[in-house]
């Protein structure tokens, strides 16, 4: 490794740290070493202490939290400072960023003045110099017009923009040491690409170390020398990236690794012969918010066309997939097939009969047709109803069963999506998110669909729960001959599990085709962006990615 | 994502003793019993003129003293509980009814019913609520009956702004999207879905509305225009005995504190559910 052989003493060394938060243990006996320019990842899921570790390097805890052990920064012992020595460190030693750049920038003061801010505080330059600063940092986070962009304010920028403003803010101190915690979770993937690829950067130039959190192995494989795997609170493994990828000692690596989307295909197969389209969607346009304003129109047309001139067609046992980043119209392709918007233009048919027009009995029936499921775990299931009575209320509110055998037949249900007998009077709050989306699917499986529509379904989840949810997907859709119209913006998951795929952008479609074919060899410019933004985990590795920088480039 | 943990953490919170809530179930649970059980209490007839005991201060015969025409103030009061209780259910219940109704299709359906709707609220609330009770009372006469009818005229919109902001945000919910795309009927989706995750501020406001309405309903009693004499009504009785207030204390004393003590039963009764409301939204 290129940190480790040298025998420099560790940048970062960080010693049996306990974290526990009353009686709960958030963190347990951590440690790991950081060598000056290195880049660590830490990996794991929702609650495995990979954020409450870095917190508690930056003492940033809440209030009810302890910690226990050391954490040393060059030599000194961070746990045991007082706040005043903090606040010299902070910021100036350290640098962090977070998931949510939104929510971490004032959007009162403008992007120079923010970036400025520490250096002035730190360094002790004046207002003018600190500004000039900032323009130069922005131009080397790769903001285009930085002397413009520096007096925009925050919600000018775009989420990838605001990424790189919170970098600059980081990095204009020059830390030693920049903690990322989930940098490019909220991002689209090609802007998550590209913030990869600044850090990377950063690190080759300056030297910068970096501690890289991420729920996703991918990205921490991408960029990262060394790897620690966290879970419950435990460093389950850590080592080389390579050689834990590669070789895995501990089974829940394994297991991380083998949920990666698309490291496995999931074989679904078309049944049937397609013959006859059961969705026909040609030329669809929708349009929202034609600018009601008080004074009517003098503000011009402010409508915004959220899809435009769409054909798609599904044949009946076909899985179809929709890839496309946020904003791009996917979902709200989906809502308009299930009718919950009204389509300006164009028509939505499923096996032959006009959606749009439906009414009455022909609506009903068109309902327990076509299902959906929908992205967030907790908000699609009402959080007063227990989800046995979730799953039951649309058996006998479309009178295909009384209540007593609602209930019954909802057992059955929960059953078939692997729910254990015993959570059937939870109430949603008091599921995990993974079963809370078993209760959506059973919910729109009552129906008997024979289309379902699946919008993001697995995005708020871990990979290990989405690679579990795929795998029962693919089953019911085998078992029960669906078709399904699946929709999500990662493109390995969607070409691991569908047939023929489908690529929107800013409400068009820029390609389609067969899911092999668009992954190995997309035709589009932007699809050839999308897949080359993959974060996928590489087989076998030759060249180290990060490497030591003796000194801090000035 | 999503932190099992940190709910599993706050799921224990909820069964936590809330001295507010004992506090204000003791007040209100005492005046439901003494109301319910005036008869059996009161040492006299609440309207029982004795002339030759006018004016008497508190002793072992008259607890709480006598009126100016000798009439017993603790049976009064008690008496008059039975009024002041059930003047907060009268008021309170009609606005309730009618406001959620109103909020819940105005803001569910949105469009010219929810604009007609919002426009007579604004109207509405450009007034002082006791302005405009005042006067719908002054139009229909006084008595208790108009003052109730004057109180669920104006009333009604505060509910319905509060329900129909609460729709306007679960409408979005996927659940509710999820029940359009299983086919329920708009009535079902209401009642069964959008209904229950609205109604838990509105019943918080109402409680705190109470004190409103019963502090209204003796303002009104003191100034003649809700309950009339001789009925025994705790504003009433307040007013009849100011004139005596430098000889007699206890006639405005007794009926005053009792005011005062439900109201903050109420009160409290309205900040204990706001708190489990908001540990609801939390947890």
């Amino acid at each position: 490794m290129t940190g480790l052989e040298n025998g420099k003493p560790p940048l970062l060394d960080v010693r049996d740290l306990s974290v526990t938060f009353g009686a709960f243990a958030a963190v347990k006996n951590v440690s790991f070493t950081l060598q000056p320019g290195e880049i660590l990842g830490i990996v794991g899921e929702s609650g495995s202490g990979k954020s409450v570790t870095c917190r508690a390097v930056m003492r940033l805890l809440a209030a009810g939290a302890s910690a226990q052990g050391s954490v040393a920064l060059d030599g000194r012992d961070l746990l045991a400072l007082g706040e005043d020595e903090l606040c010299a460190i902070r910021g100036r030693d350290i640098g962090m960023i977070f998931q949510n750049p939104a929510s971490h920038l004032d959007p009162l003061r403008r992007i120079g003045q923010q970036v400025a801010a520490p250096m002035i505080r730190h360094l002790g330059i004046s207002k003018r110099e600190g500004w000039q600063r900032a323009v130069r940092l922005l131009d080397d986070v790769g903001i285009r017009e930085p002397e413009k962009r520096a007096r925009s304010y925050p919600h000018e920028f775009s989420g990838g923009m605001k990424q790189r403003a919170m970098i600059a803010y980081a990095i204009g101190c020059q830390p030693k040491l920049l903690i990322a915690d989930e940098p490019t979770t909220a991002l689209d993937v090609t802007v998550q690409a590209r913030i990869l690829q600044l850090l990377k950067e950063l690190n080759r130039k300056t030297g910068l170390a970096m501690i890289l959190i991420s729920h996703d192995l991918g990205v921490v494989a991408d960029i990262c020398s060394r790897v620690v795997v966290m879970r419950g609170g435990e460093v389950v493994e850590q080592g080389p990236i390579d050689e834990v990828i590669n070789r895995p000692s501990h089974p829940y690596t394994k297991l991380l690794i083998d949920s990666q989307p698309g490291r496995r295909t999931y074989g679904t197969t078309a049944t049937a012969g397609g013959s006859a389209p059961l969705l026909d969607i040609a030329r669809l346009s929708v349009t929202f918010g034609a600018g009601r304003s008080l004074l009517g129109g003098i503000g011009g047309d402010h409508s915004f066309r959220a899809l435009d001139g769409i054909d798609l067609t599904i044949n009946a046992g076909e899985t179809v997939g929709i890839v496309g980043e946020s904003g791009s119209g996917k979902s709200t392709l989906a809502r308009s097939i299930v009718r919950l918007n009204t389509p300006s233009g164009g028509t939505i048919r499923v096996d032959g009969q006009d959606v749009g027009t439906l009414a009455g009995d022909a609506l009903t029936a068109f309902r327990r047709r076509v299902q959906m499921v929908f992205q967030n775990p907790y908000d699609s299931l009402n959080p007063r109803l227990t989800i046995a009575e979730a799953v039951a209320e649309p058996i006998w509110r479309h009178g295909l069963a009384d209540r007593q055998t609602a209930r019954k037949q909802a057992d059955a249900l929960l059953e078939t999506v692997e729910l254990p007998r015993s959570l059937r009077d939870r109430k949603p709050r008091q599921l995990s998110g993974g079963q809370c989306q078993r209760v959506g699917l059973a919910r729109a499986l009552a129906l008997k669909p024979q289309l379902l529509i699946a919008d993001e379904i697995t995005s708020a989840l871990d990979v290990t729960t989405q690679a579990q949810i795929l795998e029962l997907l693919v089953r019911l859709q085998r078992e029960r001959a669906l078709t399904l119209l699946y929709i999500s913006h990662d493109l390995s998951v969607v070409s691991s599990l569908c047939q023929r795929v489908y690529v929107f952008k800013a409400g068009r479609i820029v390609e389609q085709g067969v899911a092999s074919e668009v992954l190995t060899t997309p035709q589009n410019p932007y699809t050839q962006a999308l897949v080359a933004s993959l974060a996928r985990l590489p087989t076998e590795r030759t060249a180290p990615h990060s490497q030591s920088v003796s000194h801090h480039a000035t | 994502m999503i932190d099992t943990p940190v709910l599993a953490q706050a799921m224990p919170s909820f069964r936590k003793p809330m001295p507010t809530m004992l506090v204000a179930l003791a007040i209100l649970g005492g005046w439901l019993a003494l109301a319910l059980a005036a008869p059996v209490i009161a040492p006299y007839d609440p309207d029982a003129i004795d002339i030759m005991n006018m004016l008497s201060p508190p002793s072992a015969l008259h607890w709480f003293g006598t009126d100016q025409v000798g009439r017993d103030v603790f049976s009064r009061v008690l008496f008059a509980s039975r009024v002041d209780l059930l003047l907060c259910v009268a008021g309170v219940l009609p606005p309730l009814l009618i406001g959620t109704t109103i909020g819940l299709l105005s803001g569910y359906f949105g469009g010219v019913v929810d604009n007609v709707f919002m426009r007579i609220y604004d109207l509405t609330v450009a007034f002082p609520f006791f302005v405009l009770v005042l006067a719908i009372v002054g139009v229909l006469g006084p008595g208790l009956l108009n003052f109730i009818l004057a109180l669920t005229l104006v009333g009604w919109v505060s509910y319905a702004r509060l329900v129909r902001a609460q729709v306007l945000t679960i409408r979005e919910s996927e659940y509710i999207q999820a029940a359009k795309c299983l086919g329920y009927r708009p009535v079902a989706i209401l009642g069964h879905h959008v209904l229950p995750n609205a109604i838990g501020p509105v019943i918080a406001y109402a409680v705190s509305d109470a004190v409103l309405v019963m502090l209204a309903g003796a303002s009104f009693g003191f100034l003649g225009m809700g309950a009339q004499p001789p009925l025994a009504e705790w504003g009433v009785m307040i007013a009849d005995g100011q004139a005596f207030v430098q000889q007699a204390w206890w006639i405005c004393l007794f009926p005053g504190l009792a005011a005062i003590s439900l109201g903050l039963g109420f009160a409290l009764l309205g900040d204990g559910l706001g708190q489990i409301q908001r540990r609801g939204v939390t947890a």
